[in-house]
């Protein structure tokens, strides 16, 4: 258990290597924001800005937290698993070190985004932020996992990058990160999108994330536990099977 | 003639190779128009807003692709292919040209089944203002793939290449017509308004809307839209060559 902080610590180097990968990022999100959701307010009906800040914050969490599978996959494919394997770590310390080192780096990565989206929107009281690091921690390492699973599936970068291109989209556009969930069911409902679609933007972790911090912040939609739920439903299991396959891809045979 | 139709074809036979990149921009093209721009077109006051929407994600796609022969002649040099280039029975000035056409040219022919897709969903009212659009386009895509190869020869160091295209991919096409039209970005900045007034992108996405007549919501006369990329096809072609022509000279890319 000692060596996890090593394994982060690791994970957290690298990730600072992508300078160019964050400053893309940051700019983007910034842009997205500061330009995006501004513009935006003025054709919608309701204050764009407020809605989209906590979207953007759970967008920010998800890219970084999600770019741990494209360094698994890269291991995956040169066989650096071996140089992994020699190391005094036992597999379950290696495997939940990664998981966890994504999550961290989500959070690290987002956490200027929420502190901005609280001083625009409000601060919400200690519990409510206590309630909100918890989940988004949680929904890290989700996506931190979900992003290992997808990256020890296949030794092919292509069917990677096509698998991880089709979740992103999937995950990002049939959530509320952009348009609230009424929109979409309504939307749903007059058969301009497929039922499916609304089904999934309702129980999308990420919708729950930004739905979360848009409870405590403008009240809309109201606070359920259920949020917290859907995460917890979300991410324990795919933390669970991520980790059986990162060890599994460990051990195989080649 | 003959050795700058090599060196185009050899760009398109560069880009063909990328699979997964042009797999996932076309992904990413349907996530936004059908996914993005159904919900949003909901959302919003501005009536037709899904056609404009899917006008500008086409302009986006064209200049993210147009942009991409940047990426190219960096991963050339920093592969030590210039050398391999330099050593063949083309002149500089052939290379430069071939590959600003190159670039251009290999760019509208991906876009082109995509434009045609949202030509579909549009309609055509007039085909002879669609051609001029078209031709317009062309230029454009030209512009831009002079305009990255400018950047590209001109900053030496990885890092800040990637960085800066990052945040100009961010920021261009947020301070341009391509998502939001002039009005609603005037009224929330005019700053903002100034910069997406002198933007390619806004001069491009006016052009394609006007050819597919959808001309309420056009920022200038299509005369001014045409001659603003004329400007800009002739000012960035003209550098992109020059300036590559000359950073072939002595290993100037190194």
């Amino acid at each position: 258990m000692n060596v996890i902080p090593y394994i982060i610590e690791r994970d957290l180097r690298r990730f600072y290597r992508y300078k160019w990968w964050l400053a893309g990022m940051i700019s983007m999100n910034l842009a997205d924001l500061f330009i995006l959701a501004l513009v935006y307010t003025k054709m919608v009906k309701f204050d764009y800005f407020k809605f989209f800040s906590p979207g953007v914050t759970v967008t920010a969490l998800f890219a970084a937290a999600f770019m741990i599978g494209r360094e698994v996959n890269w291991e995956v494919r040169r066989d650096y698993y071996h140089y992994l394997l020699s190391l005094p770590i036992k597999r379950w310390e290696l495997a939940f070190g990664r998981i966890l080192s994504g999550g961290l780096r989500g959070m690290v990565y987002m956490s200027p985004l929420l502190l901005t989206t609280f001083a625009f929107l409000g601060f919400p009281n200690p519990w409510q932020i206590l309630l909100i690091l918890f989940a988004l921690f949680l929904l890290s390492l989700g996506i931190s996992a979900l992003s290992i699973t997808i990256a020890t599936s296949t030794d092919n970068f292509e069917k990677f990058a096509v698998m991880r291109g089709v979740t992103y989209y999937l995950l990002f556009f049939c959530s509320t990160v952009f348009y609230p969930l009424d929109l979409i069911k309504d939307i749903s409902k007059q058969g301009i999108i497929p039922p499916f679609l609304a089904t999934l933007a309702e129980i999308n972790p990420l919708s729950c994330g930004a739905d979360l911090i848009r409870s405590f912040l403008i009240g809309k939609p109201p606070f359920s536990i259920n949020l917290v739920f859907s995460i917890v439903i979300f991410s324990l299991p795919i933390i669970a099977i991520s980790s059986l396959t990162y060890v599994k891809i460990l051990q195989r045979q080649r | 003639m003959r050795k700058i139709l090599l060196v185009i074809e050899r760009d398109l036979k560069t880009f063909l190779n990328h699979k997964i990149l042009l797999l996932m921009r076309a992904l990413w093209f349907i996530a936004q128009i059908l996914l993005f721009g159904l919900i949003a077109s909901r959302m919003v006051v501005v009536p037709n807003y899904f056609e404009y929407y899917a006008a500008g994600v086409t302009i986006i796609i064209l200049y993210s692709t147009a942009v991409y022969i940047g990426y190219d002649i960096y991963e050339e040099a920093e592969h030590g292919i210039v050398e391999y280039l330099l050593s063949l029975p083309v002149s500089r000035k052939e290379l430069a040209i071939g590959r600003s056409i190159g670039g251009g040219l290999r760019s509208f022919i991906y876009v082109a089944p995509l434009m045609g897709i949202v030509l579909a969903l549009l309609g055509v009212s007039n085909p002879l203002l669609l051609l001029v659009a078209f031709f317009s386009l062309f230029l454009f895509s030209f512009g831009v793939a002079g305009m990255s190869m400018t950047l590209a020869m001109g900053i030496k160091s990885a890092d800040k290449f990637d960085i800066l295209m990052g945040v100009l991919d961010a920021l261009i096409v947020r301070l341009s017509t391509v998502m939001y039209p002039q009005i609603f970005i005037q009224q929330t900045n005019p700053f903002y308004a100034d910069i997406a007034n002198f933007n390619p992108l806004t001069f491009a996405s006016d052009l394609f809307r006007w050819g597919a007549g959808l001309e309420q919501y056009i920022t200038f006369s299509p005369l001014v839209s045409i001659m603003a990329i004329i400007l800009f096809f002739s000012t960035f072609t003209f550098i992109g060559v020059v300036f590559y022509e000359r950073k072939l000279e002595g290993g100037g890319w190194e």
